[in-house]
């Protein structure tokens, strides 16, 4: 019994492992070496997908630490990433507030305002507190793939939540 | 009308505000913390650099220990391959052989660590050893916006803000951010990489920069000027920053330049301790 619940509350903690495991670890979605437009931002669906579907799993508290943790990695101003992932945040939690029921393509719609709102307020704030030079090809390649493989990740996270945590959607 | 625009107002609120058992903070009280941190940052208040700093060098050496596990897996993809052909062979040394294979590995490790250490001493042609510092790769992190590396040396080795890094005496970038015992290099493919340098033989002076990728461009040739293939680039050192004739690359059919460095290959490089005149970010 005691063997089980433990086991339960590891996989209820997989997503949140992974959210900081991606973020932490040298592992990123971005397959340039392979081809040259492809990267992702996989941290956006992770924190999108399960806000919508088990928010109990995704506390917000954890969502602002693994922004504060990216910027360092990634050498951005602290807080910028806690920022976009707050927005994307709230974006789940109002589309949750607001459905009864969600599908793949309602759930790909609004993570597509989510996206949009996010990368507005982390390239504004870039390009005007900031020094760093991006380019804005590469934004939308990022935005695009990104929002192309939101529902290849909602497919493989919701066989992982009916397989391992159960339970109904929030 | 006026109940679709409380609903509205009450999931907005609720969006904001909720909180729960699993959600001790409400996302409002978050996004204010987050643009005070941000805005202490980006205005540089002391307190917050040396915090930053600290961070930095805490994250970094954790970030190098989570990807461990991912560095080691080609090493264990072919120990295991190895494995099993030696299983075939000789089932009664499969013991044996083990024990030795683990032995191999580290012994592998280390020669190959020893070879690449070696080469870069030699090849760096050293005439003043104190002026030199050797650094481990620890992080290389290919961010689609960012071309950079951390390693593992910071200001605890006299390593400042604008100061080259080179391997093989080829030039790989310059220092970005110091920590204490960590440092950021800009890559010379990235998007805010601006270099002076100087062309083969006629000496002909450009700016190199970094396109966002691994490629460069030569940014302000003289005028008519023709870029040929296969003609030698090198630092002008006009920045003060660089030496002058540090070798960079070739300039390639595409009037790029081609580097003589594979950023992508870099698990050793070498600071140079200069004082740079200019400090360029």
């Amino acid at each position: 019994m005691a063997k089980g619940n433990f086991l339960h509350k590891l996989y209820a903690a997989g997503p949140l492992l992974l959210l900081y495991y991606w973020s932490i670890s040298e592992n990123e979605a971005n397959l340039e070496k392979v081809f040259e437009i492809f990267s992702f931002n996989l941290q956006l669906i992770i924190i999108y997908f399960w806000i919508i579907k088990r928010p109990s799993l995704m506390g917000a508290g954890h969502i602002f630490f693994v922004g504060l943790i990216n910027d360092v990695i990634m050498s951005f101003p602290l807080g910028i990433s806690s920022l976009s992932y707050l927005v994307v945040c709230f974006v789940g939690n109002y589309v949750r507030n607001k459905s009864v029921n969600t599908t793949i393509a309602s759930d790909w719609f609004t993570f597509f305002i989510a996206l949009i709102l996010s990368n507005l307020l982390f390239f504004s704030l870039l390009s005007n507190f900031s020094d760093i030079a991006i380019s804005y090809s590469k934004i939308g390649y990022n935005t695009f793939f990104t929002l192309f493989l939101f529902p290849v990740f909602w497919l493989l996270f919701n066989i992982y939540q009916m397989t391992f945590i159960g339970g109904q959607d929030a | 009308m006026s109940v679709s625009r409380d609903d509205f107002s009450i999931a907005f609120r609720s969006a904001l505000l909720q909180r729960g058992a699993s959600q001790k903070f409400s996302i409002l009280s978050l996004i204010v913390i987050a643009l005070i941190i941000f805005f202490l940052d980006v205005y540089g208040f002391t307190v917050v650099k040396s915090a930053r700093s600290f961070i930095n060098d805490v994250v970094y050496r954790v970030t190098y220990l989570v990807s461990a596990p991912t560095r080691m897996f080609p090493n264990l993809n072919s120990g295991i391959t190895s494995h099993f052909n030696l299983k075939k062979e000789n089932e009664e040394l499969k013991q044996v052989i083990e024990n030795y294979k683990r032995l191999e590995l580290n012994l592998e490790f280390l020669t190959n660590e020893n070879q690449s250490l070696k080469k870069v001493l030699n090849a760096e042609n050293i005439s003043n050893v104190a002026n030199l510092v050797l650094s481990k790769v620890l992080v290389d992190r290919n961010s689609p916006f960012l071309k950079s590396i951390l390693i593992n040396k910071g200001s605890r080795a006299g390593i400042k803000k604008g100061m080259p890094v080179t391997q093989n005496e080829y030039l790989v970038g310059r220092i970005v951010e110091t920590n204490y015992l960590s440092s950021r290099v800009l890559l010379l493919g990235d998007l805010n990489s601006r270099i002076p340098v100087t062309l083969g033989t006629d000496g002909a002076q450009a700016i190199l920069a970094g396109s966002g990728s691994h490629h460069t461009r030569l940014e302000y040739l003289p005028e008519g000027y023709e870029i040929e293939e296969g003609v030698s680039v090198f630092a002008s050192g006009k920045d003060g920053v660089f030496f002058p004739g540090t070798p960079i690359g070739q300039t390639n059919d595409e009037g790029g330049v081609k580097l003589f460095v594979d950023p992508n290959q870099l698990s050793f490089v070498t600071v140079v301790l200069i004082n740079p005149t200019k400090d360029k970010l």
